[in-house]
């Protein structure tokens, strides 16, 4: 017998026993290894009336661990430029059951009923967790060699990263993430002697210790030409650039080709020996504050930045800004 | 001193003390199991914990049994819900939800909620289960009680 066994301990004897495992309740459950110690007492009066306990032998029940993961993709589709590489969508897996687990993760990428498979197709953990991707920080995974050991409840952001082909704009390929209980996985209800936390059985849970989801890439064809024109006044009526004569930039960007741009931002930087003029921000014409979050523009001594949403094919929007020189 | 002496021999020579006890208490504890019968259809079945995980539904049987010449009066027993168990009911016992201070019905009982105004107590509160026989246990005589309780 081994796992959640059950003892039919000696008499109680007042001492230990109480302290074994930990009561913490978690979401996933008690911790795989505490074990549950049951006694009771009785008290009755003897025929002198003299009252008298009685304790019960002590029962105890070690809990195994559950073997259960859960992994979350992307709810929206990733939009990715033809033929780019290493683009990048992000998964959660979880650790779903009451011991600590090592999580092995698959990618597969060649699934049926898509418009086309990303190759290069790599997984990556995030291991400053800091939920960007970073090629030089974040550790590339092999499987068996740095499966993510996640305490119960505990979560590991995984990058899948992928080289797009050429393709047209909107074709779609679909990835599947799939993490396992490195312990083991099965039906639910399937046990691993000796093989919990804790020195008891390890067994799978509800979800077959073994969870997957998907993410799509979806191309855009769309590309972006960007223009970058200065104007120069001087103080004195002429466009000279001399200390005090106010530069415009305009930021021109035309997308052509066909498909959509999603969340298009606009950046620049204000030169060396020049001064940002506060609230000179235009997006198309209408001025913008230079405050962050009451409207797409923000600016500052170190650059300028507009948020101009998502742009189609064949549109083109114009930022432009001022600086004075020293 | 002496006090401290009796104490050391209750623990040291057990077999003393039973002897000294006509009535004796024998907990166990059984998992409930989701079975198909041979129709298949779905049965419950009690078996001994050999795997016990969170979520499991337990029994918990407590046996007493009178070995005495004499009947035992006012028998009373205790049992604390273990750390890790969610206790869920227990056949005609009183209960308490403050660490075995006070008594009673589980629907009589009050906890302070989370706003802090007293609420109705409920089956995951309950901290201690008793019971108290409303007569004698006969020389020879015995009986099982029984709770509930989920592991958390």
């Amino acid at each position: 017998m081994s796992g959640g066994r059950w003892k039919r301990g000696a008499l109680l004897t007042g001492c230990s026993l109480l302290a074994a495992g930990t009561d913490a309740a978690r979401a996933a459950g008690t911790r795989a290894g505490t074990v549950i110690v049951n006694t009771a007492t009785a008290t009755y009066d003897d025929p002198t009336g003299d009252p008298r306990t009685v304790p019960s032998n002590v029962v105890e029940l070690r809990v195994d661990e559950l073997l259960d993961v859960a992994v979350s993709g992307p709810a929206a589709d990733r939009t990715a430029n033809a033929g780019a590489p290493n683009q990048v969508t992000s998964f959660i897996v979880t650790n779903a059951g009451n011991g600590a687990e090592a999580v092995r993760l698959s990618v597969e990428a060649a699934l049926g009923g898509d418009d086309f498979n990303p190759t290069n197709v790599r997984i990556y953990l995030d291991s400053d967790k800091d939920g960007l991707f970073d090629a030089n920080v974040d550790q590339l995974y092999t499987v068996g060699a740095n499966d993510p050991l996640l305490t119960p409840d505990g979560q590991q952001r995984v990058f899948v990263v992928a080289d797009m082909p050429a393709g047209t704009d909107g074709a779609r390929a679909q990835i599947r993430l799939t993490g396992q209980a490195a312990t083991g996985t099965g039906a639910p209800g399937d046990s691993f002697a000796g093989r919990g936390e804790g020195g008891g059985d390890a067994v799978v849970g509800s979800t077959g210790a073994d969870a997957d989801d998907d993410a799509f890439y979806a191309l855009s064809a769309a590309v972006v030409d960007f223009e970058k024109t200065a104007t120069v006044k001087d103080p004195f009526n002429g466009s000279e650039a001399v200390p005090g004569a106010v530069i415009t930039y305009s930021l021109k960007a035309s997308v052509s080709g066909s498909g959509t741009l999603r969340n298009f931002r606009i950046t620049d930087v204000i030169p060396t020996d020049t001064k940002y003029e506060a609230g000179s921000v235009t997006l198309n014409g209408a001025k913008l504050t230079d405050a962050a979050g009451d409207d797409a523009g923000t600016a500052g001594a170190s650059g300028i930045a507009v948020q101009v949403g998502d742009v189609s094919a064949g549109a083109s929007n114009t930022v432009t800004f001022q600086v004075v020189i020293d | 001193m002496t006090r401290l002496f009796f104490t050391f021999l209750a623990v040291a020579s057990p077999a003393a003390a039973w002897a000294a006890d006509a009535v004796s208490l024998t907990s166990t504890v059984l998992v409930e199991r989701q079975k198909l019968d041979a129709q298949g259809r779905p049965t419950v079945a009690l078996e001994e914990p050999q795997v016990v995980v969170p979520g499991d539904k337990l029994v918990f049987h407590l046996n007493y049994r009178n070995a005495g010449a004499t009947p035992a009066q006012d028998f009373t027993v205790t049992n604390p819900i273990p750390a890790s168990v969610s206790f869920t009911a227990g056949d005609g016992a009183i209960v308490s939800v403050d660490g075995g201070t006070s008594w009673g019905r589980l629907a009589a009982l009050k906890v302070k909620g989370a706003d802090g105004q007293p609420r109705a107590a409920l089956p995951t509160d309950v901290t201690h289960v008793r019971w108290t026989l409303a007569s004698p246990i006969p020389a020879g005589g015995g009986g099982q009680l029984s709770f509930r309780g989920i592991v958390k």
